[in-house]
């Protein structure tokens, strides 16, 4: 999977050129630059909605991939955390007045709260048994929201009532909602990065390695992979929260849908589990693909872009086996030669 | 002196199956104990037993004044306990130094000092010239010399050994004996489990001998390879510890 030479890292430049363990690289610098730029250049509104989604989707599948990728906790049950803090933020606003700002960080704590519950409820269970859990859970939570309806509305939804203003977090420019995603994302994306330079963060990938070797080293995996399920499930709540002032619409049915679920799985695994860039670029290149190729050709032939979009997949995942981040490691010639 | 572990009438027990019985022994700090018996003594059981990995039946464990009779694995580490493993289980996705940072984390809590002081030690077990290596080109001997290390790199008042030797060229097996050999007198006391018995013979301050689960036999190695005990245990056999 990832293939980045840590081990050296200690010897190369202050800045390296492309992506390294722990550290900033000048090919991170220019991506974020250019996700500015695109920001700034203010597109048509279309390639807008578009271009917040896959800020949006590159900051889920970050949070995804902090228990995916490194803790080895894969999880098809994401959607749920990405539910739980939508619901949150939104029923907090709704009947108490709590503004969204503030709703959002509660949605996130709650959403970390179930990702714990998971993690302790499945601490025997490992690979399969584990994934098949998580998928479970997130059904259990998805008719839990379809049938409390007093306090989730139910089949119906939760709609936001659409009036702009910073207070209550709705605003009619697209470029306000890219420039939120994009925080999102990079926020996200130094917590990964720090995770990578701290001891934690190795503790994770040794449980996700050998949890007796681990255990060895004074790591309590249980421990460990509670933790990592609930940041990545509060991050992933936070999200939704700030999807759902976007899109200003609850569907428990699309929201705590399994594909959903696999599309959090999905964009790390194309650009690379394990890694802090992987997300990002497996968003990059998906989730405007997706768009467009339904946008395109969803009326002209129904199912066609799924058909299209599957095949993709499969080409990246024959040549790629360890996604675009590994890609990009080998275009790095100086580390290669060593 | 009051011993670093001690064990006290220990027994574990699998069903039906008595696999450690009542065993009680003793390790000085700086000591090099050798623990042999043939297969199915006990050796493993009381090596996981002491490492945490599995609970005591009966009996109490002592280590350093402290009862650990019912640590975790975990918290054993924490204490200054080090372990390898029979078969090796490196992390396969990190690089070797960072498979002994890992353990240097109890030490260290950054990761440069933890890099520092796993770079140290690999130069130590003389896998300098591997840092770079990925974790599936090394051979059997190397991942036990990278075991070695890993137990090493938490500075250790104690380390477990489980059969270092077992797989490694008779070379391999010179230098490694030289170095185990060395411990003690560093401060770090060793309990070592090896079927390999020319090399345990000659670096082991005392040995004890497991048959059945219980002890048969304790002592200097060069008096227990004649002891009638411990010769019938292995098949009846006198053998030769050449």
């Amino acid at each position: 999977m990832a293939s980045f030479d840590r081990a050296s890292s200690a010897r190369s430049p202050l800045i390296p050129l492309f992506p390294q363990w722990g550290r900033v690289s000048i090919f991170e610098l220019a991506l974020i630059l250019t996700c500015i730029a695109l920001v700034v250049v203010r597109l048509p509104t279309s390639f807008q909605d578009v271009l917040l989604l896959t800020y949006m989707f590159a900051g889920l599948a970050l949070a995804w991939n902090i228990a995916g990728g490194y803790a080895g906790l894969i999880s098809f049950g994401h959607a749920a955390f990405f539910g739980v803090g939508a619901y949150t933020s939104t029923i907090l606003y709704l009947n108490l007045g709590l503004t969204p700002w503030i709703g959002l960080w509660v949605g996130g704590l709650l959403a970390a709260v179930f990702g714990a519950v998971l993690a302790l409820v499945c601490a025997r269970l490992r690979g399969p048994f584990f994934i098949l859990s998580t998928l479970a859970f997130a059904e259990v939570v998805r008719l839990g929201a379809l049938n409390w309806v007093s306090l989730t509305g139910g089949p119906e939804g939760l709609s936001i009532p659409p009036v702009s203003g910073y207070a209550n977090m709705v605003f009619t420019s697209k470029a306000i909602y890219a420039w939120i995603m994009l925080s999102y994302a990079v926020a996200i994306y130094a917590v990964t990065k720090a995770l990578e330079a701290s001891r934690f963060g190795y503790y994770l990938c040794a449980i996700r390695d050998d949890e007796d070797a681990a255990a060895a080293a004074g790591v309590n995996p249980l421990i460990g992979r509670t933790a990592a399920m609930a940041l990545s499930a509060g991050l992933t709540g936070i999200g939704g929260s700030l999807f759902a002032q976007y899109f200003l619409y609850l569907d428990p049915t699309f929201l705590i849908s399994p594909e959903l679920s696999f599309q959090f799985a999905l964009l790390p695994a194309v650009g690379g589990l394990g890694t802090a860039i992987g997300p990002v670029l497996g968003s990059l290149l998906i989730t405007p693909l997706s768009e467009l190729l339904r946008s395109h050709l969803g009326n002209a032939a129904a199912g066609l872009h799924l058909v299209i979009y599957s095949a993709g997949l499969i080409v990246v995942m024959l040549y790629f086996p360890g996604g675009l981040a590994a890609a990009i490691a080998k275009l790095d010639w100086r580390r290669r030669r060593s | 002196m009051t011993p670093l572990l001690e064990i006290r009438n220990v027994s574990c027990r699998f069903g039906a199956l008595l696999a450690v019985n009542k065993v009680s022994l003793q390790v000085a700090k700086g000591e090099l104990l050798g623990l042999m018996g043939p297969n199915g003594a006990g050796k493993s059981t009381l090596f996981n037993l002491i490492a945490g990995v599995l609970p005591p039946t009966a009996g109490e464990i002592v280590f350093d004044g402290k009862s650990i009779t019912d640590c975790k694995p975990y918290d054993v580490a924490r204490i200054g306990i080090g372990r390898t493993f029979q078969i090796p289980k490196p992390y396969r996705q990190l690089s070797i130094v960072e498979n002994v940072m890992l353990t240097a984390f109890l030490r260290e809590k950054t990761t440069a000092g933890a890099r520092r002081i796993a770079e140290e030690t690999l130069a130590d077990v003389g896998l300098a010239d591997y840092m770079g290596t990925p974790i599936n080109a090394l051979t059997v001997g190397l991942l036990k010399r990278l075991e070695v290390a890993r137990a090493l790199a938490m500075r250790p008042k104690l380390v477990l050994f489980d059969e270092i030797m077992a797989g490694l060229t008779p070379t391999e097996v010179g230098s490694m004996t030289k170095f185990v050999a060395g411990l003690p007198a560093r401060g770090i006391t060793v309990v070592w489990v090896e079927h390999v018995l020319y090399a345990i013979m000659k670096t082991a301050t005392r040995m004890v001998v497991l048959n059945r689960g219980e002890v048969i036999a304790e002592g200097a190695p060069a008096m227990l390879a004649r002891a009638p005990a411990v010769v019938k245990a292995y098949l009846g056999e006198e053998m030769d510890f050449a």
